[in-house]
């Protein structure tokens, strides 16, 4: 038995009878990293040496029988676009290579004060922009599946490191399916909450009305486990909400609805298939499954390219070399602004601010931005529409399996094209997750989306462990163990 | 052609809250650069703005006590600019839906009334402080200091329609919304620290042309007569250019205080594009009617309705006017001087004539702790009563102000008091015509003006004592007689 294939309740269990000390799981995480890092990039930087003492404490705190903490001598590893106090936030943008965050987000809070221990901060699209982690100022990050192929992204460094098994669990963010894209792609459960559940201070902020962090993990129990000790209201975000959730069924009392714009052109056969083999299964139990329409949907990636964008160009404004990281040299104060961020960022962050301070100037607001803001609003009302039918909606998560690396650098509409089925859920603010459920002809992971109506997010987890459950997907990647 | 200017006036108010807008750093008064600060005033990556509640109640209470009508649903937007003193390079203001939206200011010049037509009154959040070495312009300098303690602190905006026509209209207009911040005790008021700073918008144009003229902005005055200078220096500029037949450029011009000329500081402002867009961090603001109820609780007695109110007790409407306007310590003097005296004129003239004259001079700045409101009043019954004459109250004034006594102990130190008793008087006039008869004769035979010559003798021989007015009249009789 390797302690590191484990879920968290299962770790958990053997630190409180003494069966496994969390310096010991701490150490087999880093070995795991050893043995995976030079061929995946999954972390940016490793924090091995001072977490070793905090093991300890954990130690020593399962030994006196001292530890209240399901997420006590848990090793997560935090992406790059999350501040801890005293470590680099890069953001694997070259603008911020030397920047040290002088503190703590507010997860990064809640998760030292659970007695977490942090692997280090994962590797990322520049600034969360991108679909394949290949946008990183700090080289590419592989999927621990195939190195052929791309682990997703943002986020992909945390999808990389908890397939890897060098972290337990990881935290993302997800902005237009940074969490469950990569989830999707590397066999993993990823979790996108409802906006406002989980506070964003201290995330570095790409489009603010679409971000949200959420964890990475093996199962989605451990999803749980970590948003419940991550969520909460959060008085330095005024967009965080109080956590109170819904109760809705997650037995066969509840009707599923199949989004039937997700399951059309562009979307694989494969696929296809795993969302009608989850489908099958769910009807098999009782379930009322229905098919849906979202006409809407269709729009989803012209409207989230013109919002993400717009947001984004105010979000890096800050960017310039005045106060903290890369500043390159001018003969005046706009030259050298202008000479940073020329030399600071990397092509897509520039596509985006570019776009998004295009699509907000005047003249064509309304044309742009405004429509898209009020598509938003009606999305917004579709969806609201829908759940007085539904209780949850089902779809595949990515179009296809994960690609090749290479494959879509240069064709960054292809590139945004994967990311379809996930955006709505950001739209709307909605709960969404992603559960593997099968493999490809390849050997990739596949995976199926499930969303559900806002702040319904511990209901929606209880449906996705039925699925978990019924699936029995126990894929894993091999070789790094 | 007789040309016509047109004024608008932008004024920023600098709030006296505890804390800034966005952050809870103390508001600091200080030279000391940079002691205030936290992630989220200086913008550092990962951080969010939080609204100040006292900020918000302040903007409301002046925008109800200029007849605003309140935007119950406002919004926060950002401003996108590149500067070194914005650390995010957007600014959170308020665009379309600012907090209140056409009120209206009476102001008072001389003996008359005017108002001043208010187009909006919105948030907005303060910028550091930059230093530019050299000539203190950005573009040539060569390095540039900043100052982020003042970076984000709380501003409110006024914006009057283009309703002003002269720099008295305009002096008028700053020194009534200066008050009227004191007395809503939302600001210090204080010009010389910059608590107020306005943009003047300047244009001339025929006087039977329905079209306004080109508009020059002047930027970032604090003091009145800077206001005063450059609108007048202004209208004369444009006038002689018309007159000229010399194009006006649409441009914001920077007033030299030194050389009291306006130069070119950037032309096309007007085609300066913000991109505002709503902050997406800051959820939409409501302010409820309850709150709007609860402002309204905390509202002063407004300088108009302080105005109407003085001038009950029978002053003018300038000098209501004066009054409404001075510290609140000569205010409250004033009502207690008038209630024991129900003397306006007497009240009003002793205490902002000879009370603050003396003070000025003696430069004392608060009135000695032993100045018993009363005196005054004393001292005016004194006079009324014939018991002091004007110039013996003017001394006895100075004597209270200095020294630890009352008017009436003066009066008898000095040997002030009156002689008031016709009889005595009598007595001494009939041994002054004694010792000058050759001056009574010249008297009669038609030198009147000697009669002061005579009552000047008379007050030298009782040191000052006698009544002068009683005097004269005994001596007039007398001489007749």
């Amino acid at each position: 038995m390797d302690a590191s294939n484990l879920s968290i309740r299962e770790i958990n269990s053997l630190f409180t009878k003494k069966e496994l000390k969390p310096s010991e799981l701490y150490s087999k995480v880093f070995e795991n990293a050893a043995n995976s890092e030079a061929a995946l990039h999954a972390h940016l930087t490793l924090f091995e040496e001072e977490n070793l003492k905090k093991a300890a404490e954990s130690d020593k705190r399962f030994s006196n029988g001292e530890s209240t903490s399901l997420l006590d001598g848990i090793p997560i590893a935090i992406k790059d676009n999350i501040n801890i106090k005293n470590y680099k936030t890069t953001c694997s943008s070259k603008m911020l290579s030397n920047y040290t965050s002088p503190y703590d987000a507010t997860v990064i809070e809640k998760l030292k004060e659970q007695n977490t221990l942090f692997t280090g901060k994962t590797n990322l699209d520049e600034f969360a922009m991108g679909s394949s982690t290949e946008n990183s100022a700090f080289g590419l990050t592989k999927n621990p599946w195939n190195t052929d192929y791309v682990p997703g992204g943002s986020s992909g460094g945390s999808a990389a490191s908890v397939g890897a098994r060098s972290s337990i669990a990881a935290l993302g963010s997800d902005t237009g399916g940074s969490i469950r894209q990569p989830a999707s792609f590397c066999g993993l459960v990823g979790f996108k909450p409802t906006y406002g559940t989980v506070s964003r201070f201290g995330l570095v902020a790409f489009a603010s009305s679409l971000d949200q962090i959420g964890p990475i993990t093996k199962t989605v129990d451990d999803s749980r486990i970590i948003f419940s000790s991550i969520s909460g209201e959060d008085s330095r975000d005024a967009t965080s909400v109080i956590n109170n959730q819904l109760d809705i069924p997650s037995d066969n009392t509840a009707t599923i609805g199949v989004i039937k714009e997700l399951m059309e052109d562009g979307i694989s056969d494969e696929a296809k298939n795993e969302v009608n083999k989850v489908v099958e299964i769910l009807k098999s139990k009782g379930y009322k499954v229905k098919e849906i329409s979202i006409p809407i949907i269709k729009l989803s990636i012209s409207i989230y390219y013109l919002i993400a964008p717009a947001e984004c160009s105010a979000n890096l404004a800050r960017f310039d070399g005045v106060r903290y990281g890369l500043r390159v040299d001018g003969n005046t104060s706009y030259e050298m602004m202008e000479n940073t961020r020329a030399e600071g960022f990397g092509a897509e962050v520039k596509r985006r601010i570019l776009l998004g301070t295009y699509a907000l100037s005047a003249g064509y607001y309304d044309e742009y931005y405004g429509k898209a803001l009020q598509a938003r609003k009606e999305m917004i009302d579709e969806f609201a529409k829908t759940f007085k039918d539904v209780d949850y909606l089902i779809s595949p998560t990515t179009p296809t399996q994960a690609f090749k690396s290479g494959e879509k650098t240069s064709n960054p509409l292809e590139m945004y094209m994967s990311d379809l089925c996930t955006i709505p859920a950001n739209l709307a603010g909605l709960p969404a997750i992603s559960i593997p459920t099968g493999l490809s002809k390849d050997e990739l992971p596949l995976g199926v989306q499930v969303m559900s109506k806002p702040l319904s997010d511990n209901s929606l987890l209880d449906f996705s462990e039925i699925i978990e459950n019924e699936v029995q997907f126990d894929g894993q990647p091999k070789g790094w163990l | 052609m007789f040309l016509k200017p047109t004024i608008g006036i932008e004024t920023h108010i600098e709030l006296n809250t505890n804390t800034k807008m966005f952050c809870r750093c103390a508001v600091v008064d200080t030279d000391e650069p940079n002691i205030s600060l936290c992630p989220t005033c200086i913008g550092l990556p990962g951080a969010l703005p939080v609204p100040n509640k006292k900020a918000i109640e302040f903007i409301t209470l002046l925008a109800l006590s200029t007849g605003c009508e309140i935007t119950s649903k406002g919004m926060f937007h950002r401003k996108n600019y590149f500067y070194p003193d914005l650390p995010k390079n957007y600014q959170i203001s308020q665009f379309d839906l600012p907090v209140g939206l056409n009120g209206e200011l009476e102001i008072v010049i001389d003996e008359n009334k005017d108002y001043i037509q208010i187009e909006r009154v919105h948030m907005e959040e303060d910028t550091g402080k930059s230093s530019h070495s050299g000539s203190g312009r950005i573009e040539s300098a060569t390095s540039t200091a900043l100052d982020f303690n003042r970076s984000g602190v709380p501003l409110v905006e006024i914006v009057t329609k283009p309703v002003i026509s002269s720099s008295k209209q305009a002096v008028a207009y700053i020194e009534e919304l200066r008050q009227l911040s004191i007395d809503l005790n939302i600001s210090e008021g204080r010009l010389e620290k910059g608590n107020l700073r306005f943009d003047a918008n300047i244009s001339v144009a025929p006087e039977d042309s329905t079209e306004l003229g080109t508009k020059v902005e002047i930027k970032n005055m604090n003091s009145l007569r800077s206001l005063e200078r450059a609108i007048d220096f202004e209208i004369q500029r444009q006038t002689k250019a018309l007159e000229d037949g010399v194009e006006i450029v649409q441009e914001t011009r920077h007033w030299d205080e030194n050389k009291e000329v306006t130069s070119t500081m950037r032309s096309k402002e007007g085609s300066a594009d913000y991109r505002y867009f709503s902050d997406p961090d800051l959820p939409n603001m409501f302010l409820s009617n309850e709150f709007i109820k609860e402002v309204e609780t905390l509202m002063p007695l407004l300088p108009k309705a302080q105005r109407e109110e003085l001038m009950t007790t029978g002053l003018s409407l300038s000098q209501s006017n004066i009054l409404s306007k001075s510290d609140d310590w000569i205010k409250k003097l004033y009502v207690k001087v008038f209630d024991q005296t129900k003397d306006s004129v007497a009240s009003y003239n002793w205490i902002t004539g000879e009370l603050q004259g003396q003070m000025r001079k003696a430069n004392i700045e608060v009135l000695p702790e032993w100045f018993n409101d009363d005196y005054l009043s004393e001292i005016i019954e004194l006079i009324k009563s014939n018991k002091i004459s004007f110039t013996s109250a003017k001394i006895i004034l100075t004597e209270i102000l200095t020294t630890e006594t009352t008017p009436s102990k003066v009066a008898e130190q000095k040997n002030l008091f009156q002689e008031n008793d016709s009889e005595k008087i009598s007595e001494m006039i009939n041994q002054i015509i004694k010792e000058n008869q050759d001056i009574v004769d010249r008297i009669k035979s038609g030198e009147d003006k000697l009669v002061g010559f005579l009552v000047g003798q008379l007050m030298k021989q009782s040191n000052g004592s006698v009544n002068p007015g009683m005097a004269k009249e005994l001596l007039l009789k007398e001489l007749e007689g």
